[in-house]
């Protein structure tokens, strides 16, 4: 009986075992490959796969129709969540998580350390003298706890190309890359090429191609990606129809290529392919996209008479300088500075990350820190009078106390977080120091021997961090110890107590409603109860006032305005607007400052479910006072506000609610998706929010339960270092602008909240039984946050509530906050067995 | 008394026949322009037709009995009083030998004459052998006697190539050793005459451009005659360009296209910029079909006045002097304007309420179509400023190669300085030694001649002034351009009239054309080298032209066009059918099977590709047949190793054997090892 109960759980088992098996067959896709266009606009693809070529009958992207519309899914509303810019935008893409990253460059505020996200050259030289191993966006994201896609899948089961977000370099691709180049060709071809001009730039991208084509046919592979810029590079330069499609039907082709090359394999039932972008673009045939230039305007004596430092040269095309691939810190000195003539690199004032063209983020020395500079400089002056110098020396000293809380509780924290760091150092060391030295193919293979170098990179990364701040930390200490009593400003240095090459803290609304940028003309000036005149003494620039009024002589473009700036955003600490009523459990509040009096906020707070709810707030005449309070007054619905929301006629509210009343309320970002989608701002208002609100991801929450100390300080350390690249002003451009002063893109842009620049692309198309369903567009929308875990959901990798499976969680991936575009899946009868999860012998782990 | 040696002295003579030769030779580059030989019998009846309603080009058809078409392209000269035959210009003429049908796909496009590009007088010819006269010197003013030179003979695009390097090797073998002043005449000479002809080869792109742009007028040209003539006209200022296969001219001409459009958009940008730092008026100037091609720049009245202490000047990348301050301005009595502005600073007509009239003075004007930097075209204030900017490279380069006898190859000092000159001059995109202006001084001379936006009195000013950048004494001022464009189309017609005219020429042109047909590549060579050496002057052809050779044209023809389509067809995609309607490449391979026996190995890879890349088994049957007509080794090495592929199904394998064995039979072109294992594998 006994044997016979055993046998009967044995068949018992063994059927659950083949059931499962079955399903998983049923709707399973086991690899995934990914072609990742930057800059690929939904509108674009859909009007020329919709456009017949008169000489074939065919339409002009025919492999796209073929394979996303006729045998794939396409999501028809796909955005960018943030801003249309690619290092965000990609980052978002590739983590499934909340930006972290928020800019194509950022700068660290105390160090001016520059995150250069884009460029590739520094990252191939690093990685030849063997200190750094990936893109410095792969670096960023993995110190605060982020996993790419690609890491779902380990190394020896993934083939992932040249991309921003690169982990490794594959130097092999750069030699063969050459090599193909000849072989692939016949003699007479080569020279005929050769005549008519040698295409350098496609050396690698072929390359790339033909690694992926090969590599599809290894079955161990599971995750295949190919990464290409040449749409977005021809749409920023050309604005004619022909160049973008001639773009166009390259992608097309590859698609053609790798489409053929997976349905030529045997896995090519259970392959999914997927077209995906990280934004559109801005571009029409019709119009130049005009520049602007911020560094000049800044530069100005109107504006603030700025040292500038960017992480771009100047008209870097006309530049001998701009030939230096490795692209230092740029500094353009102004002659209109008001009190630092001469001292452009020690003590620049703005940062300018102008990337992504249609905005741009500034930072601004802490308007105190140049209080401080100034005042030093004049009390250094012999010929001061004595009342300016009592005057002078007691608001110098004002000034300090002023911030001493603030800076002595930064002094402190990030001394204890430095000391953190340096035993993590120490710590490093040791394990770098036992890393074996040489590695063997089968190592190399698995990836080990990047895995170690990373480790040095990561050492490597963290004693320069440690070194810059300490150093910042050490002048502000002496700043700190200044009293007084034995104030002797003619033996002061100011670089002891000015920081050079920092911004200091970030600037309150206040600060940058009244920025000091000089001297007033008629120098210091006491009142008449002998202390120092503040008003009368300095120069002020209002930065929102300014840049705001911004307009330009040459006005040529039907349907380009003059105002290059369309507004400006910053975000304000929820704090200092308590007292209004609208604005209690707010927990981000962002202004923005369209010019001629158009004014709005976009507040944000959880709902009792913990869900995003935002709202959009029509508002004037915000101004800050000097201790922190924000007054401002509500204003009516009207057209004109920023973003247009209002006067949208695209604008889609549910039925029967006036618009006034359903945008006074709050909602969820997934209703004002829905409703703002089709407008000119599209999701601007969600994007807004995501790219200037803070995002604290499981590696930064300091105050998690159960940390060490030590992890606590370096959680808090990483916490600080994602604050101090925060910009103080976001500059968002009008129609048809941009700020990109290294050289010129007249053909288009992206970098704005217009739906024409974050409409995006995203398909799928699979064998058939990957459940992909075909001719389906999906007119749901969705954005960035959805990618990943749609991918892994329909790679059977992520459980109930959108949790990864247990092996991606002891990777680090956590919830995603993005739905599943389940659209995709709803061809699939059960859902997709867990890939990532499988033994060797397919059986399912539970 | 000096001794010349025997030998030396018949070089001497020798060389001066042919420095003669070339000089007076050069400016009648094709054949067609010289052939002026008796009479032949077909008259040329002409039927015009006309395109009515467009408002900027009108194109004239002439059919030729002989079976063939005269089309030109019209220009309205003021662009202001559409279909006006009197101010019309006829700029392009192209000629197109039809075979008498009206099935485009034998139709072969032969001379095309820029009908501004003349014979240089007497004078002109002379002026242009002075080294270092960089200037103009005349017009030609006598009526065009003779047939007006073509600027390409599109069915013979590589004679080009092979002239210009015989060219070459007399230059340095007859002529450098008479010493400096020989070597530079002859130089500025052939430089000028190049010149002179790329000048007109820019302009015919411009107007072949902006003609296909008439969005309302069907073009008589088909897409791919337009790519032809096009790209032929572009390869014609490559070295090599006139041996470049083809295949390449689509992407030849999408990469010239994106690149002008790409360096037109930054120089609007560039100079829109600087305009704007330095308070300057940008305004962009159209050619008729929208394309902003040059840009003005202006100051005003009130300008001038309010910012005469102002002392911030930038002049990079405008290359003019500061405005402030400068007397010829405070006192200004040249061309001015008034126009009107409303506060966002748009342009709008007078009666706009709230507009502000501003008078403007025009500073410079600048063609946008130029390498990285915006290129000085006019300088209102100093006629010398552009020319300066222009002759400088020439200036280097005259006395580097014929003063000096330098040379970038034989002398490493020179190289290494040279090159770093150009490479900051280029880089830095400073104004001098920049490459020439040649091409935005073309077309903005046919701007002058078709925009209606200029004020006829500003644009009589621009064009006096325009004539000042010349260096070129060849060149004839605009006035001069029109009436000879209308007189050599009077000639041209007047030639294709003549029964010894160009019917004549058609027939020639055509028994030559025969010639690949009737012999094989050694005897063709021989030929070539006759031709080359005879300065173009022998050119073998069959004798008359039989109806059977009419026949053969029309089938070689028809197989190049086919040839091409197949090779494109063959190479774009992975699936075809994907891409291509099918029955289009059937067809296409029908003709092959059924008139390829002499199709190339080219074809037949074509063929072969396309039987791999489809799985339309009746295309894939056509190509083995295709592959079977065609008699050479290629065609029946990719017929066996189709048989010799086990994916391929099993009937298309056996109808590949039954190919291979009849192709053995019938003692076809095949490799000895292909018939060796062809016999072993399937038998005879």
């Amino acid at each position: 009986m006994k044997i016979l109960s055993t046998l009967s759980r044995q068949i018992i088992v063994l059927v659950l075992v083949l059931f499962v098996s079955a399903v998983a067959h049923a709707a399973t896709i086991r690899r995934v490959v990914v072609i990742k266009v930057d800059g690929l606009p939904h509108d674009q693809v859909e009007r020329f796969v919709r456009e017949r070529d008169s000489r074939t009958g065919k339409s002009r992207l025919p492999w796209i129709e073929h394979v996303f519309y006729e045998r794939g899914t396409r999501v028809a509303n796909f955005y960018v969540r943030g801003m249309s810019l690619s290092g965000p935008s990609w980052s978002m893409l590739d983590t499934g998580q909340h930006l972290q990253i928020k800019g194509n460059v950022e700068f660290d505020r105390l160090t001016l350390h520059s995150y250069d996200y884009l460029n590739f050259i520094p990252f191939y030289l690093g990685n030849a003298f063997q200190n750094r191993v990936d893109m410095p966006g792969v670096g960023a994201l993995d110190e605060v706890g982020l996993p790419l896609l690609i890491d779902a899948y380990p190394y020896d089961e993934r083939h992932t190309s040249f991309q921003l977000y690169q982990r490794g370099a594959r130097w092999t691709t750069l030699q063969r890359g050459l090599q193909n180049r000849f072989t692939s060709r016949s003699p007479r071809e080569i020279f005929d090429e050769w005549t008519t001009g040698f295409d350098a730039r496609s050396i690698i991208t072929e390359q790339l191609e033909r690694e992926l084509l090969e590599k599809l046919n290894n079955p161990r592979l599971r995750y295949l990606d190919l990464y290409s810029t040449d749409f977005d590079h021809a749409a920023h330069h050309n604005r004619d129809r022909e160049t973008h499609i001639r773009a166009l039907q390259e992608v097309d082709a590859t698609i053609g290529r790798v489409w053929t090359t997976i349905q030529n394999t045997p896995q090519a039932a259970e392959t999914a392919l997927v077209l995906v972008s990280d934004h559109g673009t801005n571009t029409d045939e019709r119009v130049y996209s005009q520049g602007y230039n911020l560094v000049r305007l800044l530069g100005s004596a109107g504006g603030g008479g700025h040292h500038v430092i960017t992480k771009r040269r100047l008209l870097n095309d006309y530049a001998l300088k701009g030939i230096y691939p490795l692209i230092p810190l740029i500094t353009t000195t102004t002659s209109e500075s008001f009190y630092l003539k001469g001292q452009s690199t020690d003590y620049p004032t703005a940062l300018i990350d102008f990337d992504g063209n249609e905005r741009s983020s500034i930072h601004l020395r802490a308007t105190d820190l140049n209080v401080l500079h100034i005042l030093l400089q004049q009390l250094k002056r012999k010929d001061l009078a004595p009342d300016l110098r009592r005057a002078a020396t007691k608001n110098f000293f004002a000034t300090i106390e002023r911030c001493r809380a603030s800076w002595q509780i930064r002094l402190a924290e990030m001394n204890e977080e430095l000391g953190a760091l340096r035993r993590l150092i120490e710590k490093q060391r040791a394990v770098v120091a036992a890393q074996p030295k040489k590695w063997t193919k089968e190592d190399r293979d698995a990836g080990r021997d990047q895995d170690s170098r990373r480790l040095f990179a990561h050492l490597d990364s963290w004693i320069s961090d440690e070194r810059e701040y300490a150093e910042h930390l050490r002048t502000l200490a002496h700043l700190l110890a200044l009293t007084p009593d034995d104030f002797d400003p003619a033996r002061l240095r100011i670089e002891d107590v000015i920081p050079k090459r920092s911004m200091g803290d970030a600037n309150s609304i206040h600060d940058l409603q009244n920025y000091l940028v000089g001297l007033a003309p008629g120098g210091l000036v006491t009142s008449v109860d002998g202390s120092l005149d503040t008003n009368q003494s300095f120069a002020r620039v209002n930065y929102f006032q300014l840049l705001g009024d911004v307009s330009v002589r040459n006005n040529v473009q039907p349907g380009v305005s003059n105002r290059p700036i369309d507004f400006v955003a910053a975000r304000i600490s929820p704090e200092s607007v308590r007292v209004y009523e609208d604005l209690r459990g707010v927990e981000a509040i962002i202004w923005l400052s369209g010019g001629r009096g158009a004014q709005a906020l976009i507040l944000a707070r959880q709902d009792e479910r913990g869900k995003l709810q935002l709202r959009y707030l029509p508002v004037s005449e915000l101004s800050q006072s000097a201790d922190g309070q924000i007054e401002v007054a509500r204003a009516a619905w009207r057209a004109g506000l920023p973003l247009k929301i209002f006067e949208d006629p695209r604008l889609e509210i549910p039925n029967g609610e006036s618009r006034p009343a359903w945008l006074d309320e709050w909602h969820t970002d997934l209703d004002w998706l829905r409703a703002t989608h089709r407008t000119t701002y599209s999701n601007a208002i969600i994007g807004l929010h995501e790219q200037l609100a803070r995002h604290q991801s499981e590696a930064l929450d300091f105050n998690q339960a159960g940390l060490s100390n030590d992890e606590r300080l370096l959680r808090r350390f990483r916490w600080r270092q994602r604050m101090l690249v925060e910009a103080d002003l976001l500059i968002v451009a009008n129609n048809h602008w941009n700020f990109d002063v290294r050289g010129f893109n007249p053909g288009g842009n992206h970098g704005s909240f217009f739906r024409v620049s974050t409409h995006s692309t995203l398909m799928f198309a699979g064998g058939g039984e990957t459940g992909i369903p075909r001719g389906l567009e999906i007119e749901e929308p969705y954005d960035s946050l959805s990618f990943v875990p749609t991918i892994l959901a329909l790679t059977g990798q992520l459980g109930e509530g959108g949790n990864s499976v247990p092996a991606l969680w002891r990777q680090g991936f956590r919830t995603f906050p993005g739905r599943i575009i389940k659209e995709v899946m709803s061809q699939q009868t059960e859902p997709a067995a867990p890939v990532a999860a499988k033994t060797e012998n397919g059986l399912v782990m539970k | 008394m000096r001794s010349v040696p025997p030998r030396l002295r018949a070089r001497q003579d020798c060389s001066i026949f042919f420095s003669l030769l070339v000089i007076f030779s050069l400016p009648l580059p094709f054949p067609v322009a010289a052939q002026q030989a008796a009479a032949d019998s077909s008259a040329a009846a002409a039927s015009t037709q006309n395109d009515a309603g467009n408002p900027a080009f009108r194109i004239e058809r002439i059919s030729l009995d002989v079976g063939a078409e005269l089309l030109t392209v019209f220009g309205d000269l003021d662009g202001r009083e559409p279909n006006n035959r009197a101010s019309e210009v006829p700029l392009v003429s192209i000629l197109r030998d039809t075979l008498g049908d009206a099935d485009p796909e034998n139709d072969r496009l032969r001379h095309v004459w820029m009908l501004t590009y003349t014979r240089p007088t007497l004078k002109q010819r002379l002026a242009a052998g002075v080294p270092f006269l960089y200037t103009r010197v005349g017009n030609k003013k006598k009526a065009v006697r003779g047939v007006p030179p073509a600027v390409i003979d599109l069915a013979q695009p590589d004679k080009d190539v092979w002239q210009r390097f015989l060219w070459m090797a007399l230059q340095n073998i007859f002529v450098n050793p008479y010493g400096v002043t020989a070597k530079s005449s002859s130089r500025t000479f052939q430089r000028n005459t190049e010149d002179y002809r790329k000048v007109h080869v820019i302009r015919a792109l411009a107007v072949l451009s902006l003609y296909e742009a008439e969005a309302d007028v069907e073009s008589v040209f088909s897409p791919a005659e337009m790519l032809e003539i096009q790209s032929r006209l572009i390869l014609t200022q490559m070295t090599f360009g006139g041996i470049v296969d083809d295949a390449f001219l689509q992407k030849l001409h999408q990469n010239q296209a994106t690149a002008q459009l790409d360096e037109r958009g930054h120089n609007w940008e560039l100079l829109r910029q600087r305009a704007e730092a330095e308070g300057l008026l940008f305004e962009p100037l159209q050619l008729p079909d929208g394309s902003a091609t040059h840009a003005l720049v202006w100051t005003t009245r009130h300008d001038v006045a309010s910012n005469r202490q102002r002392r911030k000047w930038d002049n990079r990348f405008l290359n003019i002097s500061k405005p402030w301050g400068d007397k010829r301005l405070d006192r200004w009595d040249g061309y001015t304007e008034t126009r009107f502005f409303d506060a966002e600073n748009r342009a709008v007509v007078s009666d706009t309420p709230g507009a502000r009239a501003v008078e403007m003075i025009p500073l410079a004007l600048y063609g946008l179509d130029n390498p990285k930097i915006p290129a000085l075209l006019v300088d209102f204030r100093d006629g010398g400023n552009p020319k300066r900017r222009e002759v400088s490279r020439r200036v280097l380069e005259d006395v580097a190669r014929n003063i000096l006898s330098l040379s970038r190859f034989g002398d490493i000092h020179y190289f290494l300085g040279r090159t770093i000159f150009d490479f900051i001059t280029s880089r830095r995109g400073m104004d001098v030694n920049q490459p020439t202006r040649l091409r935005t001084y073309s077309q903005l001379k046919l701007l002058l001649t078709l925009s209606a936006s200029l004020d006829p009195e500003f644009r009589e000013e621009i064009s006096r002034r325009l004539e000042h950048v010349s260096l070129n004494p060849l060149e004839n001022d605009l006035a001069a351009e029109a009436r000879l464009a209308r007189a050599q189309h009077a000639a041209l017609m007047d030639y294709a009239r003549r029964p010894d005219g160009l019917a004549r020429q058609l027939d020639r042109d055509r028994r030559a054309e025969l010639v690949p047909l009737a012999h094989g590549r050694t005897a063709r060579v021989l030929f070539r080298f006759g031709h080359v050496l005879s300065f173009g002057h022998y050119t073998h052809r069959e004798k008359a032209l039989p109806e059977t050779g009419r026949t053969q044209i029309d089938v070689a023809r028809r197989l190049a066009h086919h040839r091409r389509f197949l090779r494109e067809v063959s190479k774009s995609s992975p699936i075809i059918e994907v891409v291509w309607d099918m029955s289009e490449v059937r067809r296409s391979l029908q003709f092959v099977a059924e008139h390829g026996a002499r199709a190339d190995g080219a074809t037949a890879s074509a063929a072969a590709r396309i039987f791999a890349r489809t799985k339309d088994e009746a295309t894939q049957r056509l190509c083995l047949d295709t592959l079977y007509h065609i008699n050479n080794e290629t065609a029946k090495n990719a017929l066996w190793r189709i048989h010799q592929d086990q994916t391929v199904p099993d009937p298309i394998r056996t109808l590949s054997a039954e190919y291979l064995r009849k192709a053995v039979r019938e003692e076809q072109r095949i490799s000895p090892t292909d018939t060796k294992a062809i016999i072993s594998a399937i038998g005879q």
